[in-house]
């Protein structure tokens, strides 16, 4: 009985707890993407995508991550969103593509450790600007003191890289 | 979007609500970074983090015995309150009987680009202060003059704030810190000659203060491979109470430190400049009879190259070090320059990752001195760290 009594409670405090970040990342999101594509408004539409595909992609992408940006019927490019581990914890990333499937921009939107969070520098993102899944990352650059959260972006870039090769090739994007 | 908002919600909320699940930390990926970072990051979900490292060596100088040791055993422990407010301790075994706490501390993430922090912390001074674990730096020892010029591991009791400002690759911290203790009640120094300030530490034990002392440093990372660091330290060393008030029985200390570390590929480098200058050291060396010098100044250089394929998880670095360092760059009054505090060393050797978090040592160290004709021993060093 008492667990019915808690379970509004509950429900309440994690509903109140969890709606201030991401309504300030949905802030940021829509920050980027009207940046980068010099808008003020777009249309967000979630890809269907089937299971036996899903399953040969290297990033885990879904109707709630990974988006087909578009203004008044015309494609703008598309929007990735992923948590990719840090050290010990999660940083959450955001990767815009442009209609030709380069990358148009890349961004850290939270980092959850006091070390390694260099990789949310400007610079160093900028370095996948234009790329596509037809480059390699290998001259992407280190950063001392930030090795293994520069390994993790390097391989999730990669494996977005690659899905988003597989998408294009299925002819899905 | 409503889609974007419900599995972050998700993400969000699971980690929340799961945070007290235990989980085996061991099965984390062990990094190379700073030990202090295990237990400020959310760990997956995890409100509390363990970890450590630790260092085994031997050291053998030639003609004499060699000594086995294990130098330092540290435990980490960590608790997420939220994903605000941390805590982070460390808790040090030196030498098997010492214990120690090395850092101890409340971490608020205020905003973005904004930490408060306060209690036992680091003094940000150099590379190796910070970033001391073994894994993360070549040779079995620290650099000497992270030990005679920079006093490391370098804690103290103090409150301040620390953040990064991603737009322009920056980090920074400062803090306001306990000083080091020059003088005792008794009137004997703790400072020196020899091994320059490291005697005045006083590690959160009962400290005293009577001076408050201002700690910087900011870095920039924004150069592909390249990291610089600039550090400032500024105050007066803190007295008993009952010297106190005697000439001489603090000094003034203003630190400046710059730091570089470059990573290209398989070839890794890093170097650091350290100059100290100190004030009223006539007056404390004539109160304490010791040879304190009136500046302290100490650099090196580094390079390494990973011998492996860049795509083993293993690593064989060879690297060779050079360093300078004086305890005695300037004297005042009628204290002489002591010729024999005017040091330098050249480390070559191995630092073998054998995986991510363990790696052997080994290294040979010409010794040298500016005393004409000394022969300084040179030594042969093996040891073993952990990381996890």
């Amino acid at each position: 009985m008492k667990f019915r009594k808690l379970f509004p409670i509950v429900f309440s405090v994690l509903f109140l707890m969890s709606f201030g970040l991401p309504k300030s990342l949905d802030k940021r999101v829509d920050k980027e993407v009207k940046d980068v594509f010099e808008i003020s408004s777009y249309n967000f539409s979630s890809i269907e995508i089937s299971t036996s595909i899903k399953s040969q992609l290297p990033s885990a992408i879904t109707n709630e991550n990974f988006f087909k940006i578009s203004d008044q019927g015309a494609v703008l490019g598309y929007v990735y969103l992923d948590k990719a581990p840090s050290k010990t914890a999660q940083f959450d990333y955001l990767v815009i593509f442009d209609k030709n499937l380069k990358i148009a921009r890349t961004k850290v939107l939270i980092y959850r450790e006091e070390y390694g969070g260099e990789i949310g520098s400007k610079r160093w993102l900028s370095q996948f600007t234009g790329k596509s899944n037809k480059d390699s990352l290998s001259d992407i650059a280190a950063i001392s003191g930030a090795t293994i959260s520069v390994r993790s972006m390097k391989n999730a870039m990669s494996d977005i890289l690659k899905s988003i090769g597989i998408l294009h090739n299925k002819k899905i994007i | 979007m409503k889609k974007v908002i419900l599995s972050l919600i998700l993400g969000a909320t699971s980690a929340l609500t799961f945070s007290q699940t235990v989980q085996d930390s061991v099965a984390q990926t062990p990094q190379q970074q700073n030990a202090a970072q295990r237990i400020l990051s959310a760990n997956n979900g995890n409100a509390v983090t363990i970890g450590g490292y630790g260092e085994v060596v031997y050291n053998q100088p030639e003609g004499d015995n060699g000594t086995l040791d294990v130098h330092r055993l540290v435990m980490l422990l960590g608790y997420r309150f939220s994903d605000k407010v941390q805590f982070v301790s460390e808790i040090e075994f030196e030498h098997v009987s010492e214990v120690y706490v090395e850092q101890a501390f409340v971490n608020y993430n205020v905003a973005n680009n904004l930490n408060l922090r306060a209690g036992l912390m680091l003094v940000p001074m150099g590379i190796v202060n910070e970033y001391h674990e073994p894994t993360t730096f070549n040779g079995v020892s620290r650099p000497a003059m992270d030990h005679e010029i920079v006093p490391t591991t370098w804690r103290e009791i103090g409150i301040g704030v620390n953040g990064r400002i991603n737009s322009a690759s920056l980090s920074y911290q400062a803090y306001i810190f306990n000083g080091f203790k020059s003088t005792n009640a008794d009137g004997s120094g703790n400072i020196g000659g020899k091994s320059g300030l490291r005697g005045g530490r006083q590690k959160g034990i009962e400290s005293t203060i009577n001076k408050p002392n201002f700690a910087s440093k900011v870095e920039y990372y924004g150069l592909p491979g390249l990291r610089l660091g600039l550090s400032g330290y500024v105050g007066r060393t803190q007295a008993d109470d009952e010297v106190d008030h005697l000439p001489g029985a603090d000094v003034g200390l203003s630190m400046v430190g710059f730091d570089a570390r470059y990573v290209k590929n398989k070839f890794t480098a890093r170097g650091q400049v350290i100059y100290a200058s100190l004030t009223d050291t006539e007056d404390y060396n004539e109160l304490t009879g010791s040879e304190l010098g009136s500046a302290l100044a100490g650099w090196y250089a580094e390079a390494a190259y990973n011998i492996l394929p860049i795509e083993k998880e293993q690593r064989l670095f060879a690297f060779a070090r050079y360093e300078q360092y004086d305890t005695h760059a300037e004297t005042e009054g009628s204290l002489m320059r002591n010729d024999a505090y005017n040091r330098d060393d050249l480390t070559m050797g191995l630092s073998y990752h054998i995986a991510n978090g363990v790696v052997f040592k080994g290294d040979y160290q010409i010794k040298n001195n500016a005393v004409s004709g000394s022969d300084a021993q040179n030594q042969i060093n093996l040891g073993v760290g952990v990381w996890f």
